[in-house]
């Protein structure tokens, strides 16, 4: 009998590698599987991580002494800056992002995460952009205004060479992987727990990811928008941030922070995360405060998006707008000590085991809590205006960031390694790198705090002898050099444990996640068959679970279908809802990717036909990605023997599909609060700010385009719900019907727009306009075009009554185009009449 | 959404008080003699205050919430942490709005 499971069960793993196995040499780039794309995120954050190292130490050895002229100003300027934006943005996000691909669908025994072709496409995006900003570096025209690229160094007039572009359209390339991801992993969150896992007992790094998650989709639009009006300020001359125009420098420092600000949570959580994890594994018990840390991530989540002023005290701000962001910046260290006190707590109570990983959050602890320190100190406003734009501030950042990602990521690298090489790494390096590397740390950023409250700016390529400084840079430098040794060792050890490392036991440091219950390295289905929990600790609590869920004893063990599939379930309580059919290796997502670079190099180039070019291609590959969805051949078509307890999540009217829209509406709707927020500070503080004698566009238009809107919204929500109710007589002609009052409504818009007496390139009033036009423009086309896509579908059979999922997909993009539309209405045309500006 | 609402009032309250205060000062901005006593602090004062009783409120509604999750885990998580989640907010509130007492809006 048992020789017989023995059989069935290895016959399923052998199944189930088919399904899932990416395809062979080059079709590796076709792979959509989680595993597969997480470690590419991680290992491209790497390198990208050792260029901005690379970076540092060729910046350390120029200010090693004083009055050295190793590498001149220019390109020291250059280095700086692309130091900064290859940490921040190609380094820190996305080995973040790469390790929560990896680890999230493990943690919460799914599969996959729920939109595979998704997570391949951020991460080919991300890769074109870094590959773009580096491009600049190698022609030695690298943006040199520093990676927070403040207004107007950053303007056409003071950077007028192509610097300024590489950054601007090669992060916002970045940043539309870092979003993709974001959605990705709260859907995957939410919906695709196993069976039981409600949010109580979820493990306790999906908190700390879902928070980051939901920050990137809110934190990320303001810089999203910021680069898009910048870039069309260089590019065509419409003055978003030139005084002159009535635009305002100070609207970027705005921008920039509202999303600089929380990204620093961003980075700074799941790195937190992977401390709560690791400690309670090594303390050999539960975390203390289960409830508290989660109160306390929530609570980080939120208040962090109130501290963005915080870097913006010195720029002339009323002194109780100051107050207001200085408490609250202080305020923010009250959820994060909550987790320090919970760590020290764990620790406190249980029975350590010491390893390396540990040494590691260990060096975190100190590290940070340093970091936040300096942070209370910052908040305070005298303060802050004392040793702004000094080397202090440097040293804070690099405390924190250092601190509170790069340790917890080292921790995590030591820890999760056995899992994904089935290899130990070894102590005695491991233990030499870390030594070299904290001691490296400390000697680089403790003393520039000397040097900073010594006077010396940040951003300045050298320095007079004799100002008190010359000893402690030089320190400074070696202390740099002697952490790049501590790097090298940690690669060493990594690359060498590969070779000689002794194979890992299975779950190597008697770990509780579900993460440890695969094979080492997992297979890409990482589960043979899904569990059902009730506990927060599974393989404390059921030990035997891994040999079960291997033997296929649990859900969803069946591959008869051929299909890629994972459990949806209840996103409180983890009740089982549906089956989440996923799609296999596709080019699709590649090629989409590619077809953006196209757009970005092109306006790079201000090639603009080529870059209308790429807009359509990557429309088309787009629309196909759409096709292939639901009941087509190449995803779930309907067949007889169709599943009789759960529904696929195709035949549903709640799958996972419908909660990716609505989480990227968000994501639209925190880029159009950015464009109003641009509207009403240029309104409000802007020291140009004219408004026309004339009001430039045509409000009965507009209002008969609104009405148009309206009525088509109406209809489609009418023709949704008939079909959910299972009448779809004639479902393909109403949709027909109202993509045809969608183009009517879009070409009055467009009439409006053609008409409107605009002078965008004069006056920031008229460019903000223009703007506001094109969104909604856009929103309309692309909601005609999607309704167009869903016509044909009902022809070829793939939506209708038994099929009213797709349209229940849409339906909340028609509701968001028709509420942006009349938000602009009211906000844009308006108020304005109301304030007697027009 | 109990475990966000309280912080979702706290960021609208925020946006309230920082836009608020910037459209007041464009606006009508307060004679800087009066320093803090004057319409525009009053103004953020009451809404300050009005914003944290209705978290205080909430909180407590939340908590009153127990009773009904007796025995139901996952509920009785969302009811311990929502209610914190909006006593957090309402001390946030309280704490970030407290220097209208101290200082004018203007300067």
């Amino acid at each position: 009998m048992t020789d017989r499971n023995n059989a069935a069960a290895g016959e399923l793993q052998q199944g189930l590698g088919r399904v899932w196995a990416n395809l062979p040499g080059l079709g590796a780039l076709a792979a959509v599987n989680h595993t597969t794309l997480g470690l590419r995120f991680m290992v491209t954050g790497a390198v990208f991580f050792l260029i901005g190292g690379l970076l540092a130490m060729l910046m350390r050895t120029q200010l090693a002494l004083p009055e050295q002229e190793i590498i001149g100003a220019q390109l020291y300027n250059q280095f700086f800056t692309m130091h900064g934006t290859v940490m921040m943005f190609l380094f820190a996000i996305p080995i973040l992002e790469g390790l929560a691909i990896y680890l999230i669908p493990k943690m919460i025994g799914a599969r996959d995460l729920v939109f595979p072709r998704l997570t391949a496409f951020a991460y080919y995006c991300y890769l074109f952009g870094g590959l773009i900003i580096l491009l600049s570096l190698v022609m030695g025209i690298a943006p040199d205004s520093g990676w927070f690229m403040y207004t107007p160094l950053s303007s056409a007039e003071f950077a007028p060479g192509p610097g300024s572009d590489f950054w601007l359209l090669g992060i916002t390339f970045v940043e539309i992987s870092a979003m993709a991801t974001g959605v990705e992993l709260t859907v995957s969150i939410l919906r695709t727990r196993t069976a039981g896992m409600s949010l109580r007992s979820m493990p306790i790094f999906c908190w700390y990811i879902l928070v980051m998650a939901l920050m990137i989709v809110f934190g990320f639009p303001p810089l999203i928008l910021a680069s898009i009006l910048l870039e069309i300020e260089r590019a065509a001359g419409l003055p978003f941030f030139a005084v002159a125009g009535g635009g305002d420098p100070i609207l970027w420092q705005h921008l920039f922070w509202l999303f600089g600000h929380p990204d620093v949570y961003i980075i700074f959580l799941p790195a937190a995360g992977v401390v709560s994890t690791l400690i309670p594994v090594f303390a050999g018990r539960p975390l203390v405060g289960y409830r508290w840390v989660v109160l306390s991530v929530i609570t980080t989540g939120f208040i962090s998006f109130g501290l963005w002023v915080h870097h913006m005290f010195t720029v002339g701000i009323p002194h109780l707008a100051q107050a207001f962001f200085s408490v609250a910046s202080m305020l923010v260290a009250v959820p994060t000590a909550i987790q320090v006190f919970a760590w020290i707590a764990t620790l406190w109570s249980g029975r350590v085991a010491w390893s390396l990983p540990l040494l590691w959050i260990m060096g975190f602890l100190v590290v940070f809590v340093c970091g936040g320190l300096t942070g209370v100190m910052l908040a305070l406003v005298p303060f802050n205006w004392q040793v702004h734009d000094t080397h202090f501030v440097v040293a804070h950042m690099h405390y924190v960031m250092v601190g509170g990602m790069l340790f917890p990521v080292l921790a995590a690298l030591y820890y999760w390694l056995p899992h994904l090489s089935g290899r130990m790494a070894s102590q005695r390096l491991g233990y030499w790198g870390f030594w070299l590397f904290f001691i490296g740390f400390n000697m680089t950023f403790l003393l520039m705090h000397l040097t900073g409250l010594e006077g010396m700016p940040r951003r300045v390529y050298t320095y007079e002898a004799g100002l008190g400084w010359d000893g402690l840079n030089l320190l400074s430098s070696v202390g740099g050099f002697v952490m790049g040794g501590g790097v090298a060792m940690i690669i060493i050890d990594v690359a060498l444990h590969y070779r000689f490392g002794r194979q890992a036991p299975a779950n190597p440091w008697n770990a509780d996640t579900l993460e440890w219950a695969t094979s080492l390295p997992p297979a890409p289905y990482n589960f043979v068959s899904l569990p059902t929990l009730s506990s927060r600790h599974p393989l404390w609590d059921q030990p035997d679970l891994p040999e079960s869920m291997a033997a296929g004893q649990h859900g969803l063990a069946t591959m008869a279908h051929g299909r890629r599939e994972t459990l949806g379930t209840d996103a409180l309580h983890g009740k089982p809802r549906e089956i989440i059919h996923l799609p296999t290796n596709s080019w699709l997502p590649l090629l989409g990717a590619l077809a953006l670079a196209v757009v970005c190099i092109s306006l790079l180039l201000r090639a603009y036909p080529a870059a209308l070019f790429g807009v359509a291609l990557a429309a088309a590959l787009f629309l196909r990605w759409s096709w292939e969805n639901g009941v087509h051949l190449k995803a779930a078509p309907l067949a007889d023997d169709e599943p009789d307890d759960l529904p696929l999540h195709s035949r549903s009217c709640d799958g996972p599909g419908l909660w990716g829209m609505v989480v990227s509406l968000l994501a639209n709707g925190a880029l159009y609060l950015s464009l109003l927020f641009a509207w009403f500070y240029l309104w409000t503080a802007s020291p140009g700010w004219r408004v026309p004698d004339e009001r430039a566009v045509a409000l009965l238009p507009f209002l008969a385009a609104g009405a148009l809107l309206s009525i088509v919204m109406a209809l489609y929500h009418r023709a949704a719900i008939r079909a959910v109710q299972g009448d779809a007589e004639g479902l393909g002609t109403r949709l027909w019907q109202i993509s045809a009052l969608g183009v009517v409504h879009w070409g009055l818009l467009a009439w409006v727009l053609y008409d409107a007496a605009l002078a965008p390139t004069e006056l920031a009033h008229d460019a903000v306009l223009l703007v506001m036009l094109l969104y909604l423009l856009i929103h309309s086309a692309l909601a005609v075009v999607l309704t167009v896509l869903q016509a044909l579908r009902v022809g070829y059979g793939y939506v209708g009554a038994r099929l009213p999922y797709e349209l229940l997909v849409l339906r909340p993009f028609w509701i968001y185009t028709l509420g942006v539309f009349w938000l602009s209405f009211a906000a844009f045309l308006l108020l304005p009449m109301a304030w007697g500006g027009q | 959404m109990h475990l966000v609402l309280g912080l979702i009032i706290w960021a609208v309250w925020f946006v309230v008080l920082y836009g608020g205060l910037s459209v007041g000062c464009a606006l009508a901005p307060p004679d800087v003699a009066l320093g803090s006593l004057n319409w525009l602090n009053a103004v953020l004062l009451i809404l300050t205050l009005g914003c944290t009783a209705l978290l205080l409120y909430l909180g407590a509604c939340c908590w009153q919430g127990r009773a009904s999750a007796d025995g139901d885990l996952q509920r009785q998580f969302i009811v311990h942490v929502g209610a914190a989640v909006h006593l957090l907010s309402a001390a946030a509130v309280l704490l970030v709005g407290l220097p209208v007492f101290a200082l004018p809006p203007c300067i």
